[in-house]
């Protein structure tokens, strides 16, 4: 997938801005906060809208008004766009049909795909009663279903409980390795694509501002300042020892004073370092969350902002 | 694109759809008018009427110049329009056929479940008014005629609003407009500006056919065949406008 100063506008609103991007083979996450352009891009690249300037390319054709390019293409949407009244057996035989499958073939390419997403037994089913890691595997295997080259997933992994989000993960990377396919998948969580791939281009507010080896990103979010919040009993000497330490740059008590927000500048010697010190002041501590997993905090610092 | 590609996803769509409009709360409306026509003629039928003239008026009245766009307006209006709407549309719209092909297979089954529901109302109406005066040959005939041009109809106006629902965003609004001031007002305007309604050519193709009530003696009919030409370009225009729109339309 290529797109050369790619834009897109929708009124006033811009979807994407003077976009650059070079998708190789393999799995390939796109990650960015919501709104940041991700849709945008998936509409793009299936010809669903077309770009206000610049050019974009997939699998060497141009998506707008090419049809014949979706045989290449599966694309898994992040919206509900199974239709409830159909079983998926049903559903899997209208996307069949669209995809020029019939008969026998289809009918073994249903059970094939169902079984490699692990919905043989709900097939019958009517979709409006299948939870929403069910519905997620569905629109996956409507997507598979003509057997593509390229997968486009878009947020596969929203509102599904850690055990779905485990399978799905693991399916991609399946999917990949076993199956052949090129896949391309967005997330608005950095770690779960970090589980699927290496290769991630971010992307905020309808830019491509990094691309590479995730590792190198990590780099970079690793120097942002991160804000840790610590709650439990006793917090107080937990606070005075995390003072002490070099990678503190500051710590404010939270609302009841049951709880201390830290911002340190190096994670991971703070993470290192944390057992020692909880156990050193005596503190105990209930729960731990880092306000910066909000990915908008970390994508202003990655553009400057 | 090859033929057989284009024919197994128009197939394909066919089916879905016809499904969704034949088991949905669309086919309760069919029958609510279906019963509300049947109560209306059957009481009217219970009147001191001259059987055949006024039972042609009456089916010519409420089922083919009121229900007919209505109708199709509800059912057509909202087909593809709720699946751009709840982006349901999206299978279709990323399966490798051209979306003008595609929207055949939307065209058919509204046309058809149109036709259906039409002829499950006509029926209704010309029992309930018919079964309780007569019966006959001369008033088989009638109802043979209205169920005709509530077929012709129920293609033409498919057409229109299948083609609405495309191009508005919300097309209820322009779809209440045509089907209620359009046809039922403009349409019975005397003088040529009602040329400009699909009422006017249905019209004027029943007055060839049809011997009794206002209809047979509709003075400001065209000739038929000009006016079943006249019907058949409209459906071939909509049918084509429609496709191109919905070609064109971006999927945001």
């Amino acid at each position: 997938m290529e797109a050369t100063a790619l834009s897109k506008w929708y009124g006033e609103v811009i979807g994407l801005n003077n976009f650059n991007l070079d998708i190789r083979h393999g799995i390939t996450g796109i990650v960015g906060p919501n709104g940041a352009g991700k849709s945008t891009l998936f509409k793009l690249a299936l010809g669903l809208i077309k770009p206000s300037t610049g050019t974009m390319s997939v699998l060497g054709q141009t998506p707008w008004g090419n049809p014949g390019l979706h045989s290449s293409i599966g694309f898994c949407p992040d919206y509900e766009s199974l239709p409830s009244e159909s079983t998926g057996r049903e559903y899997l035989s209208l996307v069949g049909g669209l995809h020029a499958m019939k008969g026998a073939a289809l009918s073994g390419r249903i059970a094939e795909v169902s079984h490699l997403v692990e919905m043989n037994r709900a097939l019958d089913r009517k979709i409006g009663g299948y939870s929403k890691g069910m519905k997620q595997r569905m629109k996956i295997a409507g997507a598979l279903l003509h057997d593509p080259d390229m997968l486009i997933l878009d947020e596969p992994l929203s509102g599904t409980d850690p055990l779905v989000r485990k399978d799905i993960i693991d399916l991609i990377k399946r999917l990949n390795k076993e199956n052949g396919h090129d896949v391309i998948v967005s997330s608005h969580v950095l770690f779960e694509i970090e589980r699927m791939t290496h290769d991630v281009v971010l992307i905020y507010k309808g830019r491509a501002v990094a691309t590479g080896d995730i590792s190198e990103i990590r780099d970079l979010i690793d120097k942002h300042p991160h804000n840790i919040v610590i709650d439990g009993e006793d917090i107080g000497a937990l606070a005075k020892a995390l003072l002490d330490e070099q990678f503190t740059v500051s710590v404010s008590y939270n609302d009841g004073r049951k709880g201390i927000t830290v911002q340190v500048s190096r994670p991971d010697d703070f993470f290192n370092r944390l057992p020692e010190l909880i156990e050193r002041s005596g503190a105990s501590v209930t729960k731990m969350y880092s306000l910066d997993e909000n990915l908008e905090a970390i994508f202003r610092y990655l553009v400057g902002r | 694109m090859d033929l057989e590609t284009a024919f197994t996803g128009i197939i394909a769509i066919t089916r879905h759809s016809f499904k969704k409009l034949v088991f949905s709360r669309k086919a309760i409306i069919t029958l609510l008018v279906a019963v509300f026509v049947a109560a209306v003629m059957g009481y009217a039928g219970t009147q001191d009427v001259d059987p055949l003239p006024d039972g042609t008026d009456m089916l010519d009245t409420l089922i083919l110049f009121f229900f007919m766009p209505v109708m199709a307006m509800i059912y057509g209006a909202s087909l593809i329009r709720d699946e751009i709407d709840d982006k349901s549309i999206t299978h279709v719209a990323t399966a490798p056929l051209d979306r003008a092909f595609s929207y055949a297979g939307y065209y058919i089954p509204l046309a058809s479940a149109v036709a259906v529901s039409m002829f499950v109302v006509n029926t209704a109406g010309f029992l309930a008014f018919f079964a309780q005066n007569d019966l006959g040959g001369e008033a088989l005939e009638v109802y043979l005629e209205f169920t005709v041009l509530v077929t012709v109809g129920a293609f033409v106006y498919s057409a229109l609003f299948l083609a609405v629902g495309v191009l508005f965003k919300k097309p209820v609004f322009f779809g209440l407009f045509y089907a209620f001031i359009w046809e039922g007002f403009i349409g019975s305007l005397p003088g040529a500006i009602q040329k400009f309604s699909v009422k006017y050519y249905l019209r004027s193709v029943g007055a060839d056919w049809v011997d009794y009530g206002r209809m047979s003696t509709f003075e400001e009919a065209s000739d038929p065949l000009a006016s079943g030409l006249v019907l058949l370009g409209l459906l071939v225009f909509f049918v084509i406008f429609g496709a191109y729109v919905f070609r064109e339309t971006e999927l945001t």
